[in-house]
C-alpha cells in the first residue's frame, strides 16, 4: 500500500480540487498529507479508506485566528501507513464520517467538545470527557473564563500562603 | 486508650495513576509493612474512617467527591497521595482543575511526591493512623509526627527532596523556567535573591537540576516528604544568593558564582580573577586595557 | 423486568475512576451500558500550549504514568522531526531500553489487577512480586518508579555504563524464569481460566471495524504493532530486535487471551532489551540540550504498552506549542468495551473493563 494506490483510488470520485503533499518520516514511514477543499470529499476519503480496510486513528482541530476559521485534520491508517487529510472550515461545521468509518466516533465528539466544531450527521449527542460545568470549545479560548473573572492563578494564591510562611 | 480499627477507602480524583498504581503494591506487597498498622481496605467509603485521596480534583470529579465525603461519619482523616492532591501540582490552572483537595475535605496528612515511593505512602498512612488515634482519644495533632518506618532507605539514584547549593546559584532562574509545576520561585530582594523550593508543589523531575548550568540545584535521595497539614506551606527550601557591591562604581551587582567561573575558565585559576566588580565595569576595565 | 446498577466513579476495583450505569435482566446479565468518562480530564491540550517545551517534556510524562516514558519520547519524536534532527543511534537505543522496561511493568501491573479481582490471591501475589524487581529497577537506574524522565528532545538524560548494564541484565536473569512461570501457570489456572475463558468476547470483526490496537487487538488475532507496522527508532534501523507479534497473537479475544497477549509483549520486550544492551552503539546521547524548534507540524506513532499512541504537534517557531494533540490506545479501545461488555454477567463488568487495560488518564487527559 502506498500514497500513489490510494490516490489513484480517490482522484475520479472527488468534488472539488484537492493538493497532495507526499512525504515519509526520518524513519523511511509514509506520512503524506491530503489537502481538500471541498467538505464532502471526507466523505468519499472515508469510503476509500474503508474500502482498504483502514480506519480512522484520531482528528485534530486547530483554530485560525487571522481569518476565524478552524482547520480539521483527520489521520487515518492503512496497514501501517498514515494519511493526513486537512479540511477548513469557516461555520464551524465539518460532516461526520462517523456513519461510513465507526472508528471515527470519538475523534468527531471531541471536535465537537474541544473546539465547538459540529460534525454533521454524528449519531451521539453526549459530551464524552468536559464535564457540563466548563462551555464547550474550550481549546479556543486561552483562558477559561471563570479562572480569568478571579484575576489571580491558582499558583499565586498558594505562593502567596508560601511566602508568609517563609517571612515569618 | 482504645485503640481504634483504622478502614482504608481510595479515592482518585483525576490522579494521572501513578499515585493509585503506587497505592496497589503499598497495601498488597509485604515488604512495604502497611499489613504491620492493622489496616483493614473496605469496599464501601460508608464503613471508611482512613481516607487516602489522589489527582487534583477535576471540575467532574468535585461533586462525586462532595457526596462521597457527605458518606463518611465522623470522625475520620484524610491522607493526601501526591504532590497533585496537596496543591493540584502539574495541573494547577487548567480550566478543568478545581482542587487541591483541602478546599473541599479537611485533610490530615500530606505526601507529596509525583508519584511517592510505596515506602512514602506506607509512611503517610501510618501517620493517618496515628492521628486517627488521637483525634479519637479526643487528643490533639501536635505539629509534627517523627518517622515510623524507621528501616526505609532509598537507592543513591533516587530523585527525592531538591536541594539548593547558594554559592553556586547565580539566580539564571533557568531552573525557573524549566520546572513544570511552579515549583520553585525566584525573587529578588535588597541584599540579592530569594530561591524557593517548595516541596509540596514539586514533581520531583528533576528537570531543573538536569538544567542548570552550573550545578547549584540537586536532587537529594530523601524521601522525607510526610509532612501534617499544618506543615504544608511551610516545607520549603530557602537560599539567599547574595548580590555584591562593585568596589568600582558602588552599583549593587549578581556576582557569578563558583559554578558559572569554573565553566566559564577551565583552564585559568578561578581564585585569581577580581570577582568585586560588577560586569559594567569589568567591560570598561577590560575595552580599556585593550584600546586605550 | 431489568435492574438498573451503578458502578463507580469510586471503587476499590477501579483503579481510576469512571462511572457505569447499566441494565441488568433477572439472570444478572447486562442488557444495556452507558459509560461515563471525564474524570481525569486535567484540560492537558490546553496546558501543554501555555507550557515550554522544556516543561512539556515532563508534562506529557503526567498525561499517564503506566505509559511515562511513551509520552515525552512521542512528543521529542515530533519536535525532532519538525526541527529536521536525526538523533544519535546510542539514544535510540537508550530510548527502546526506557520504553521496554516500562512495557514489562506496565503489562505486569495489569496482570496483577486481573488476578486481584479474579481473587486469584497467590498468582495476584507472586505477579506484584515479580514486577516489584522491574520497580526496583527503574529506581535504581531512572531514580523513580513511575516516572523516569529519560527524555530529551534530540535524545536521553540519562546513559548507561557497564555497572548499570549488568543491573539490567542481572534483574532480566531473575525476572524470566518467573514470567515463564507465571505465564505457564495463567494459561492452565482452573480458577483463573473459569472467570476468564469465554468472558468479554471481542469478535475480530468489531474489533478491526472499532480500530483496537494493542495486546486488545492481539487478544483478537490482530498484528498492528506500530514497532512492526511502521518501525520508528532502534526498531527501524535494527530490524532484527522487532517483536516477533506472533508470539502474543491470540484468536478468543476474551479476557484470558488478552491477558496472554501481555505474556507474549513481555517476553519479547525482555528479549529486545536483553538485544539492545548487550550491542550498544557508541556515540552522544543527544545533539541539543535545548534545540531551536522552528515551525512546523508532524505527526508521529509509536507503540505504547497499551497499543499505538499518535501525537501531532504544530509549532510557530516560538517556545511553546500552537496546538499538540495525542491519541491512546484506550481512546479507541474503549468503544470495544461496549461490545465486551453487552451479554455477559454484571459481575464480570469491572474484570472485563480491566481486560483492556483502561488509561483512563490517557484517555479523558
Amino acid at each position: 500500500m502506498n500514497i500513489e494506490e490510494f490516490n489513484n483510488a480517490i482522484k475520479s470520485k472527488l468534488y472539488g480540487a484537492y493538493e497532495i503533499k507526499e512525504d515519509v518520516d526520518h524513519y523511511g514511514n509514509d506520512n503524506s498529507w491530503i489537502i481538500l477543499h471541498e467538505k464532502k470529499d471526507m466523505e468519499v476519503i472515508a469510503k476509500a479508506v474503508k474500502a482498504f480496510k483502514g480506519r480512522c486513528v484520531v482528528a485534530t482541530g486547530y483554530f485560525n485566528e487571522a481569518d476565524n476559521t478552524h482547520t480539521v485534520i483527520y489521520h487515518f491508517d492503512i496497514d501501517g501507513m498514515i494519511i493526513n487529510v486537512q479540511i477548513d472550515t469557516d461555520d464551524k461545521t465539518v460532516i461526520s464520517i462517523t456513519p461510513i468509518l465507526r472508528s471515527a466516533d470519538w475523534a468527531e465528539r471531541e471536535l465537537r467538545e474541544m473546539y465547538d466544531v459540529e460534525p454533521i450527521g454524528h449519531p451521539t449527542k453526549d459530551r464524552l470527557f468536559l464535564d457540563y460545568s466548563i462551555a464547550k470549545g474550550v481549546l479556543n479560548e486561552y483562558i477559561s473564563l471563570s479562572k480569568m473573572q478571579m484575576g489571580v492563578s491558582d499558583t499565586d494564591v498558594l505562593w502567596n500562603q508560601v511566602n508568609k510562611g517563609v517571612k515569618a | 486508650m482504645s485503640e481504634v480499627i483504622p478502614k482504608l477507602f481510595r479515592i482518585n480524583t483525576g490522579s494521572c495513576n501513578g499515585c493509585d498504581v503506587e497505592f496497589m503494591p503499598t497495601v498488597l506487597v509485604e515488604k512495604f509493612g502497611v499489613s504491620t498498622l492493622g489496616v483493614e481496605m473496605v469496599e464501601d467509603i460508608k464503613d471508611a474512617n482512613l481516607i487516602a485521596i489522589t489527582g487534583p480534583l477535576t471540575a467532574r470529579s468535585e461533586s462525586f467527591l462532595k457526596s462521597a465525603v457527605s458518606k463518611i461519619r465522623h470522625p475520620y482523616v484524610v491522607v493526601g497521595v501526591g504532590t497533585c492532591a496537596i496543591t493540584c501540582g502539574i495541573f494547577r490552572d487548567s480550566y478543568a482543575i478545581n482542587g487541591p483537595t483541602d478546599k473541599i475535605v479537611d485533610v490530615n496528612v500530606n505526601v507529596a511526591g509525583c508519584p511517592p515511593r510505596p515506602q512514602s505512602i506506607a509512611e503517610g498512612i501510618a501517620k493517618g493512623v496515628k492521628v486517627l488515634n488521637q483525634v479519637m482519644n479526643g487528643e490533639a495533632t501536635p505539629k509534627t509526627i517523627d518517622a515510623i518506618f524507621k528501616d526505609f532507605s532509598a537507592p543513591e539514584s533516587f530523585r527525592g527532596r531538591m536541594d539548593l547549593n547558594p554559592d553556586m546559584c547565580t539566580a539564571c532562574r533557568t531552573c525557573e523556567t524549566v520546572c513544570p509545576s511552579t515549583a520553585i520561585k525566584i525573587t529578588e530582594i535588597a541584599a540579592g535573591h530569594v530561591h524557593n523550593i517548595w516541596h509540596n508543589s514539586c514533581c520531583y523531575c528533576g528537570n531543573c537540576a538536569y538544567f542548570c548550568p552550573t550545578g547549584a540545584i540537586f536532587s537529594t535521595n530523601s524521601f522525607d516528604t510526610v509532612k501534617l497539614q499544618s506543615e504544608k506551606y511551610e516545607d520549603v527550601n530557602s537560599e539567599i544568593i547574595k548580590s555584591s557591591t562593585c568596589s568600582s562604581c558602588g552599583d549593587t551587582y549578581m556576582p557569578p558564582s563558583r559554578g558559572l567561573l569554573g565553566k566559564g575558565y577551565v583552564h585559568d585559576d578561578v581564585k585569581k580573577l577580581d570577582t568585586k566588580i560588577c560586569s559594567k565595569c569589568r567591560k570598561e576595565a577590560n575595552f580599556k586595557r585593550m584600546y586605550a | 423486568m431489568s435492574e438498573k446498577v451503578e458502578i463507580g466513579p469510586f471503587h476499590t476495583e477501579l483503579e481510576e475512576s469512571v462511572y457505569f450505569k447499566l441494565e441488568v435482566d433477572k439472570n444478572r446479565i447486562v442488557e444495556n451500558v452507558e459509560i461515563i468518562n471525564g474524570f481525569i480530564h486535567r484540560g492537558m491540550e490546553s496546558l501543554v500550549t501555555k507550557k515550554n517545551f522544556m516543561q512539556n517534556l515532563i508534562l506529557t510524562e503526567r498525561v499517564c504514568s503506566l505509559c511515562s516514558n511513551n509520552h515525552p519520547m512521542t512528543y521529542a519524536m515530533a519536535v525532532e522531526q519538525i526541527a529536521g534532527i536525526k538523533i544519535p543511534l546510542r539514544a535510540e537505543a537508550l530510548r527502546v531500553i526506557a520504553d521496554e522496561v516500562k512495557r514489562i511493568a506496565s503489562d505486569m501491573f495489569n496482570l496483577s489487577m486481573l488476578t486481584h479481582i479474579a481473587h486469584t490471591h497467590q498468582l495476584m501475589k507472586d505477579t506484584m512480586n515479580t514486577r516489584e524487581h522491574m520497580q526496583d529497577l527503574k529506581e535504581v537506574i531512572w531514580g523513580n518508579r513511575m516516572d523516569m524522565s529519560s527524555n530529551l528532545l534530540t535524545g536521553t538524560k540519562y546513559d548507561l555504563d557497564e555497572r548499570k548494564i549488568k543491573i539490567i541484565l542481572d534483574t532480566l536473569d531473575v525476572v524470566e524464569p518467573k514470567i515463564r512461570d507465571l505465564q505457564e501457570r495463567y494459561e492452565n489456572d482452573e480458577q483463573l481460566k473459569s472467570k476468564t475463558v469465554g468472558v468479554g468476547v471481542l469478535p475480530l470483526k468489531d474489533a478491526l471495524e472499532i480500530g483496537v490496537t494493542g495486546p486488545v487487538a492481539r487478544g483478537s488475532g490482530i498484528n498492528n504493532d506500530v514497532r512492526v507496522k511502521a518501525p520508528y527508532g532502534l526498531y527501524a534501523y535494527r530490524p532484527e530486535i522487532q517483536p516477533n507479534v506472533s508470539l502474543s497473537l491470540r484468536e478468543e479475544g476474551d479476557v484470558h487471551a488478552r491477558a496472554m497477549a501481555r505474556f507474549g509483549d513481555i517476553l519479547e520486550a525482555v528479549r529486545i532489551i536483553r538485544d539492545v544492551v548487550t550491542d550498544m552503539p557508541e556515540g552522544d546521547t543527544y545533539v541539543d540540550k535545548r534545540p531551536h524548534i522552528p515551525a512546523g507540524e508532524a505527526v508521529v506513532r509509536t507503540e505504547a504498552p497499551r497499543g499505538e499512541l499518535i501525537y501531532y504537534l504544530k509549532t510557530d517557531g516560538s517556545q511553546k506549542p500552537v496546538r499538540m494533540r495525542w491519541k491512546v490506545p484506550t481512546f479507541t479501545n474503549w468503544e470495544a468495551l461496549k461490545v465486551m461488555i453487552l451479554g455477559d454477567k454484571v459481575d464480570n463488568v469491572t474484570m472485563i473493563l480491566n481486560s483492556i487495560d483502561p488509561c483512563i488518564s490517557c484517555t479523558d487527559r
